[in-house]
C-alpha cells in the first residue's frame, strides 16, 4: 500500500488499522486514517466498496473486529454511538434518517441534547436552570437554522421537507451536537446542480465556523475535487490510494477500479 | 401423555401465529379466538348433528344467516359475471375480485351445510367416530371461512397502516369474536359440555402414565395435520410463494406472485389448524367454557408464547415449541410443588428466559437492522 | 448548578451550558411555577369533590372517578409507548404491583397504626376528602387519609421498580419481542400474586403479632383482596390526575422530552445524535410505572371494586393501548380524552343517557360543516347529496327533530368519515361519530333491540374501524390544540431513490 507522508499538525480523529466482516465478506480491510482539525477529507470508491461501513465503524454502529479509534487523543474504542457523538462526533446518513414527525426545529433541539446537563426533576418543576437550557437550545437552533437557510420552516414536520433541505438539515442537526468531527455521508445525493453549488459553499462556511474536521462521502467528483484537501479511495474495503486530488486522480489503481481493470477481459473495454 | 397432547394442541394453533406473523410481521391476537370458535362450532355441529346431550337439534340459525347471505352475494357476483358483462360489452372489468372469493365462499359454506346433513345420517346409523370424522371437517371449514372473512374485512384495508394498528385491529377482532360468541342466538353465556366421540379408555401404559384414547386421538390428527402443513408449505407452489412473501412481499410480488392471495391463504390454513385444534380440544377437555371467558384468552396466549419461543416466522419452530410448552406446563404441575398454580409462570418464565438468551427463538433466526 | 459527571463529555467546556446559565430564570418565578400545578390540581379536585360531585345524579361521579383513573394509566402508557415508540403490554401489572402495595400498607398499616376493630372501614376513617359517601360527618384530613396518600407513594414507587426491571430488557429486545417480555411480565405479576394464600387477616391482634413479610402473603390470592377501605375520591384521583397531566406535557417539551421521541422516531438516529436511547427508554419506563403504580392505588380503594389481579391481567394492558393508539401516538391530550371516551362509552352503550335529538342535530351540522370545508379537497356530491336529503326532509315535516332530517345528516357523517375519516380532524370526527351513535341508538330503540346486549360487539366493532378508517388516533402525534392543522398523512417528498446514485463508474474528473 502506498502511505502518504503524514500530514502536518496534530491529528484529530485518528484511525488505525481497522477492519470488519460479515460472515465471509471483510467488508473494510485495515482502514488507516489521519485527519487534523479543520480539514476536509473525501472518501471516495466504487458502490459497496465499504465507505458507509467505515462510518458506522466510526461512530460506533458497527464494532470492529481489529484496529482502533481515536478522536481529539481520546480513545473511542467500545463506546456506544451516543457517547461517541458526546466525544465529538457527528454525523449524518446516506439514507436520510432524520425525525420524519417531528418539526423541523424539534431536530435540531434533540441533537442539542447531549450538551445540556440539567435533571428531568428540573424539567418536570420547570426549573429557572432548566428554563435556561431550553431558551440556550432555542436560541442555538436558530442559530444553525438561520445559517442553513431553515428558519422559515422550522414548524414543518421534517418528513414534509424537500430534498435538498432535508440532507440541510441533517447537517445542521449534526452541527447541533457540537462535533469535533464531522461525518457527512453522500451530501450531495439527489440534489440538483444548483443546490450542489450552494452545498460546496455551505461545507466551506461550516468548516470555517465551526472549525470541524469534516469527512466526506460523496459519488459527485465535482463536489469531491473541489472541496476535498485529501482523498482516500476504497475498493472491495481496501484503501487503494490516498493522496490530493491531482494525485487520487493520476492514480492507475483508481482509474481501474472505476473503470475496470484493462488486463481484466471482463470488465474491460 | 397429557403435556404431549396438550402440547401439540398449542403447536396447531401456535402454528396459526407464526404464519401470520411469518408474512405480515403482525400478532394477530385474534387467532385464539378462531381456536375457540373452532371448539364452540363442533359443539353446534355435534348438537346440529344430533349428538348433543342437550335439546340442540337444529341448524344454528347463524350458519344459516352467514350462508344465505354469503350465497346472495355469490349469486349477485355470478349475475354480474355472466350475465350483465357479456351484454355491457368487453370494455367493463371483470369482477373476478368479487367473483371468485364470493364463490368459492358459497361453495364451502353449502358444502359444510350438505356435509352437516351427511353427518346426521352417519350418526342416525351410528358411527360416532366417523361423525366425529366429519365434525372436525365441519369445523375446520367453518373457521377456514371466518378467517377469509377476517383478512378480507378487518386486516386487508390496513396492509401498509403501521403494525401498532394492525395488533390493535386485531384486538378488536378478539373482542368482537368473543363478544358474538357470548350472544343468545350465537353460543350463549352459559357453558356447555362437548358430546365425546370415543370411548375414555386407557390403551396402554408407559411406566405408570397411562395413554389414553383420546391423547391417542389428539396427537394422531395433530401430526397428520402438521405434516400435511409441512408438505404444503415446503414441497407445493402455494407452499414456495407463501415462503417467498414472508421473505419479502414486494419482491414476491414482483416475481409474479400473487401476494394477497397467498395472505388469505395463510390466514384460512391457519384458522383450519386452529379449528381443529378446537374441536380435539372439546375432545379432551369437553366442559367448554363461554367464548369470553379469561381460561381461553390464555390458552391463546401459551400457543403464542409457544410461537415466540419456537422462533416466530419459523414453522417447524411452532411446532416444537407447542410440544416443548405442553411439556414443561405438565411437568410443572407433576414435580414441582404447587406446581399447579405456579405453571404459568413456568410458561411466560421460559418465554422471557427464550427471549433473553436467544431472542429470535430455538429456531429463529436473528435480524438486523441496515444503517 | 454544578454536578460531578462520570461521562467524558461535560470535561470540554460547553459552550451550551455557559448560555444557558446566563439566560436562566428568576428563582421566584421558578418556585411559581413549580407549585403552581399543584395548586392548580388542588383546585380542580376541590372542586370537582366538593362543588361538581352533589350536583350530579348518583352514578356520574363514579365515572368521574374513573375516567380520572383511566386518564392516569392512558397518560403514563403514552411515555412509553407514544413517548419512546417502546411497545410495552404490561401496564396493568404495574398497576397491579401499585394496586397491591398500596392496598396492603392501608389495610394491614391501618390495622397497626389504628388498633381498632373497624380499621377498614372509610365511614369510620376518611376524612371528608376522601370519600364518595355524599353527607357525612368527618374531620378534613385523617389518620387515615395519611395512610392512605402515602400508601398510594409507596405503591407508585413500588411500580417504578418493577419499571426499572421490565425496562432492562428493552436494552436488548426491540420492537415486538420487547412487547412479548412485557406481556410475559404482566402474566407472571398476575400469577404470582394469584397464587399466594386466598386468606386476608382481618382481626387486629393477629395482624399486629404478624411480621410485615408475613402479612404480604395474605393478599386474598385468586379471591381478591377484600374488605379494603374505599378511601379513593374525586378529589385524589383528579389532583393526581392533573399532576399526571402537567408532568407528561413538561416532560414532553423539554430536551428530555425530545429525546423520548427522538427514539421513537428513529432510534439509530438518535443514538447517533448523541441520545443515549437505553437510559432513556428505561427512564421512561420507570416515570410510566410510577403512574401507573399510583394510578393502581387508586383503582384498589375504590367504592365498589374487589380488588383482583385477574382484573389487571393483559385484557387491561390492551385497553390501556387501545387508548394510547385512540388518542394517537405521543399525544398526551388524545390520550386522556381517548381514555375519557373509552371509559364513557361501554357505560353510554349500557345505560344510554337522554337524548335531546335537536341539540345533538346542531352540533352535528356544525361539525359537518366544519369537516367538509376543512379536508383538503370537498367532497362536493357529499354536501350536494346532504343538502337534497335535508330540503326533502323539511318539505316532508318542517322541524330540525324529524327522523329523517336526523338521518340525512346522521348519514352524510358517516360518508363523511368513510370517504374522510383519514383527514377530517379529530375533534370534528369525535362530535360525528358521536353523533352516528346517538342515530344507531334511537334505530336500536326503534327496533326493539337491547343495545346493552351488543354494547361489548358494538365496541369492538368501533375500534376495528377507527383504526381502519382513521389509523392515526384523534390527533395524530400532535396536541389538541395543534390538531386543527390538517396533517400530510402522505408527505409530499420530492424524494429521489436514496442510495447510491449510479455514478459509480464515472472516471473522476476535476
Amino acid at each position: 500500500m502506498t502511505r502518504i507522508p503524514s500530514q502536518p499538525g496534530p491529528a484529530l480523529l485518528d484511525v488505525r488499522g481497522i477492519s470488519i466482516s460479515f460472515g465471509g465478506l471483510r467488508a473494510v480491510q485495515d482502514f488507516n486514517l489521519t485527519l487534523p482539525g479543520g480539514r476536509l477529507h473525501g472518501l471516495i470508491g466504487p458502490n459497496g466498496a465499504g465507505k458507509t461501513t467505515v462510518f458506522n465503524l466510526l461512530t460506533g454502529v458497527y464494532a470492529p473486529d481489529t484496529g482502533t479509534i481515536d478522536l481529539g487523543g481520546a480513545p473511542l474504542d467500545g463506546l456506544k454511538p451516543s457517547a461517541r457523538a458526546a466525544a465529538g462526533l457527528a454525523r449524518t446518513f446516506q439514507n436520510i434518517r432524520l425525525f420524519p414527525d417531528l418539526s423541523v426545529l424539534d431536530n435540531v433541539r434533540i441533537a442539542c441534547h447531549l450538551r445540556t446537563t440539567g435533571s428531568m426533576a428540573g424539567a418536570m418543576l420547570r426549573s429557572a436552570s432548566n428554563l435556561g437550557q431550553e431558551r440556550a437550545i432555542l436560541e442555538r437552533a436558530r442559530e444553525l437554522l438561520a445559517m442553513f437557510d431553515l428558519l422559515d420552516r422550522q414548524h414543518e414536520d421534517s418528513r414534509g421537507l424537500p430534498y435538498g433541505d432535508q440532507r440541510r438539515l441533517e447537517i445542521a442537526r449534526a452541527l447541533a451536537t457540537g462535533p469535533k468531527a464531522l461525518l457527512l455521508d453522500e451530501p450531495a445525493a439527489g440534489m440538483n446542480p444548483q443546490e450542489k453549488v450552494e452545498l460546496r459553499g455551505l461545507i466551506r462556511s461550516v468548516m470555517e465556523r465551526f472549525h470541524v474536521a469534516i469527512l466526506l462521502i460523496e459519488h459527485d467528483m465535482g463536489v469531491v475535487m473541489d472541496i476535498c484537501e485529501r482523498i482516500t479511495v476504497l475498493d472491495y474495503g481496501r484503501t487503494i490510494a490516498e493522496g490530493t486530488p491531482a494525485e487520487v486522480q493520476r492514480d492507475p489503481r483508481v482509474i481501474a477500479a472505476y473503470l475496470g481493470d484493462p488486463a481484466d477481459p471482463a470488465t474491460g473495454e | 401423555m397429557d403435556g404431549v397432547a396438550v402440547g401439540s394442541l398449542y403447536a396447531l394453533i401456535a402454528l396459526g401465529y407464526t404464519m401470520v406473523y411469518g408474512i405480515l410481521q403482525f400478532i394477530n391476537f385474534a387467532h385464539g379466538d378462531v381456536f375457540v370458535l373452532g371448539a364452540w362450532v363442533s359443539f353446534a355441529a355435534a348438537g346440529a348433528v344430533g349428538l348433543s346431550v342437550g335439546d340442540q337439534t337444529a341448524v344454528p340459525a347463524w350458519l344459516v344467516w352467514l350462508l344465505g347471505a354469503v350465497s346472495a352475494g355469490a349469486l349477485a357476483a355470478a349475475l354480474y359475471e355472466f350475465v350483465l358483462r357479456p351484454r355491457l360489452g368487453a370494455g367493463r372489468p371483470p369482477a373476478t375480485r368479487l367473483t371468485w372469493p364470493l364463490a368459492g365462499v358459497s361453495v364451502v359454506g353449502w358444502g359444510t351445510l350438505l356435509l352437516l346433513v351427511a353427518t346426521r345420517g352417519v350418526v342416525a346409523g351410528g358411527s360416532h367416530t366417523i361423525a366425529g370424522g366429519m365434525i372436525l371437517v365441519l369445523a375446520m371449514s367453518t373457521c377456514g371461512l371466518v378467517g377469509f372473512c377476517l383478512e378480507r374485512l378487518a386486516y386487508k384495508p390496513l396492509r401498509s397502516a403501521p403494525r401498532l394498528n394492525v395488533l390493535i385491529t386485531a384486538i378488536g377482532v378478539s373482542l368482537l369474536l368473543q363478544n358474538l360468541g357470548q350472544l343468545e342466538w350465537m353460543f350463549g353465556t352459559r357453558p356447555d359440555r362437548m358430546p365425546t366421540l370415543v370411548p375414555d379408555t386407557v390403551l396402554f401404559r408407559i411406566g405408570h402414565v397411562p395413554v389414553r384414547l383420546v391423547d391417542v386421538m389428539v396427537v394422531a390428527t395433530a401430526l397428520v395435520l402438521m405434516v400435511l402443513l409441512d408438505w404444503l408449505v415446503f414441497r407445493t407452489k402455494m407452499g414456495r410463494a407463501m415462503r417467498a412473501v414472508s421473505f419479502s412481499p414486494t419482491n414476491a410480488a414482483l416475481m409474479g406472485v400473487d401476494v394477497d392471495k397467498v395472505i388469505s391463504f395463510t390466514f384460512v390454513l391457519g384458522s383450519v389448524l386452529a379449528a381443529a385444534a378446537g374441536f380435539l380440544y372439546g375432545q379432551k377437555y369437553p366442559g367448554l367454557n363461554q367464548t369470553a371467558a379469561a381460561g381461553w384468552v390464555l390458552l391463546g396466549l401459551k400457543a403464542f408464547v409457544a410461537a415466540v419461543i419456537g422462533g416466530i416466522g419459523n414453522i417447524r419452530g411452532a411446532m416444537l415449541g407447542g410440544l416443548l410448552i405442553g411439556l414443561l406446563e405438565f411437568f410443572a404441575v407433576q414435580y414441582v410443588p404447587e406446581g399447579a398454580s405456579l405453571r404459568d409462570i413456568f410458561v411466560f418464565g421460559a418465554l422471557i428466559l427464550v427471549l433473553l438468551v436467544r431472542p429470535s427463538g430455538v429456531l429463529g433466526k436473528a435480524v438486523t437492522e441496515k444503517v | 448548578m454544578t454536578l460531578p459527571t462520570p461521562t467524558a463529555r461535560r470535561e470540554a467546556p460547553n459552550p451550551l451550558m455557559e448560555r444557558a446559565a446566563a439566560l436562566r430564570g428568576s428563582g421566584g418565578m421558578a418556585a411559581v411555577r413549580g407549585v403552581a400545578p399543584v395548586l392548580v390540581a388542588l383546585a380542580v379536585g376541590l372542586l370537582l369533590h366538593f362543588a361538581i360531585a352533589p350536583q350530579l345524579p348518583e352514578f356520574y361521579p363514579r365515572v368521574i372517578l374513573d375516567i380520572g383513573i383511566n386518564v392516569i394509566l392512558a397518560v403514563s402508557l403514552t411515555m412509553v409507548n407514544g413517548f419512546t415508540g417502546q411497545f410495552s403490554m404490561g401496564h396493568a401489572a404495574f398497576m397491579a404491583v401499585g394496586a397491591y402495595t398500596a392496598a396492603t400498607l392501608v389495610y394491614y398499616g391501618s390495622a397497626r397504626l389504628m388498633g381498632t376493630a373497624d380499621f377498614a372501614s372509610a365511614r369510620a376513617h376518611a376524612g371528608v376528602l376522601s370519600t364518595m359517601l355524599q353527607g357525612r360527618e368527618a374531620a378534613f384530613f385523617t389518620l387515615g387519609d395519611g395512610i392512605f396518600i402515602v400508601a398510594l407513594l409507596a405503591g407508585g414507587i413500588a411500580a417504578a421498580v418493577c419499571g426499572y426491571l421490565v425496562g432492562l430488557p428493552s436494552l436488548r429486545l426491540r420492537g415486538d419481542y420487547l412487547a412479548i417480555v412485557t406481556l410475559g411480565f404482566g402474566e407472571i405479576v398476575r400469577v404470582i400474586i394469584q397464587s399466594q394464600t386466598t386468606d386476608t387477616l382481618y382481626d387486629v391482634e393477629v395482624i399486629k403479632a404478624t411480621p410485615w413479610p408475613k402479612l404480604m402473603r395474605y393478599m386474598g390470592g385468586p379471591v381478591g383482596f377484600t374488605g379494603l377501605p374505599s378511601y379513593t375520591s374525586l378529589f385524589w384521583v383528579w389532583s393526581l390526575t392533573v399532576v399526571t397531566l402537567v408532568v407528561a406535557f413538561r416532560l414532553k417539551v423539554s430536551t428530555f422530552g425530545r429525546a423520548f421521541l427522538s427514539i421513537r422516531e428513529d432510534e439509530i438516529a438518535a443514538e447517533a445524535m448523541g441520545v443515549r436511547t437505553t437510559t432513556y427508554k428505561v427512564r421512561a419506563f420507570v416515570i410510566a410505572a410510577f403512574f401507573a403504580g399510583i394510578a393502581g392505588g387508586l383503582y384498589a380503594h375504590t367504592i365498589g371494586i374487589q380488588l383482583n389481579a385477574g382484573e389487571l391481567a393483559f385484557m387491561k394492558s390492551f385497553d390501556i393501548i387501545i387508548m394510547v393508539v385512540l388518542g394517537g401516538m405521543g399525544s398526551i391530550s388524545g390520550a386522556a380524552i381517548a381514555a375519557g371516551i373509552l371509559t364513557v362509552l361501554p357505560e353510554a352503550l349500557r345505560r344510554p343517557p337522554p337524548v335531546d335529538l335537536p341539540w345533538f342535530l346542531l352540533v352535528m351540522a356544525a361539525a359537518w360543516v366544519a369537516a367538509l370545508l376543512l379536508i383538503r379537497r370537498p367532497k362536493w356530491w357529499l354536501i350536494a347529496v346532504t343538502a337534497l336529503g335535508a330540503a326533502y326532509a323539511w318539505w316532508q315535516q318542517p322541524t330540525l327533530a324529524s327522523p329523517l332530517m336526523f338521518w340525512t345528516v346522521a348519514g352524510s357523517g358517516v360518508l363523511i368519515l368513510l370517504f374522510a375519516g383519514r383527514r377530517v380532524p379529530g375533534l370534528i370526527g369525535l362530535a360525528i361519530a358521536v353523533t352516528c351513535y346517538i342515530g344507531v341508538r334511537s334505530a336500536a330503540e326503534r327496533a326493539g333491540i337491547k343495545l346493552s346486549d351488543y354494547r361489548m360487539v358494538l365496541y369492538a366493532l368501533a375500534l376495528i374501524l377507527m383504526m381502519i378508517l382513521r389509523p392515526q388516533g384523534f390527533f395524530g402525534v400532535r396536541e389538541l390544540w395543534t390538531a386543527w392543522r390538517v396533517q400530510p398523512l402522505h408527505p409530499r417528498r420530492s424524494r429521489a431513490e436514496g442510495g447510491e446514485s449510479g455514478t459509480a463508474g464515472r472516471v473522476p474528473t476535476a
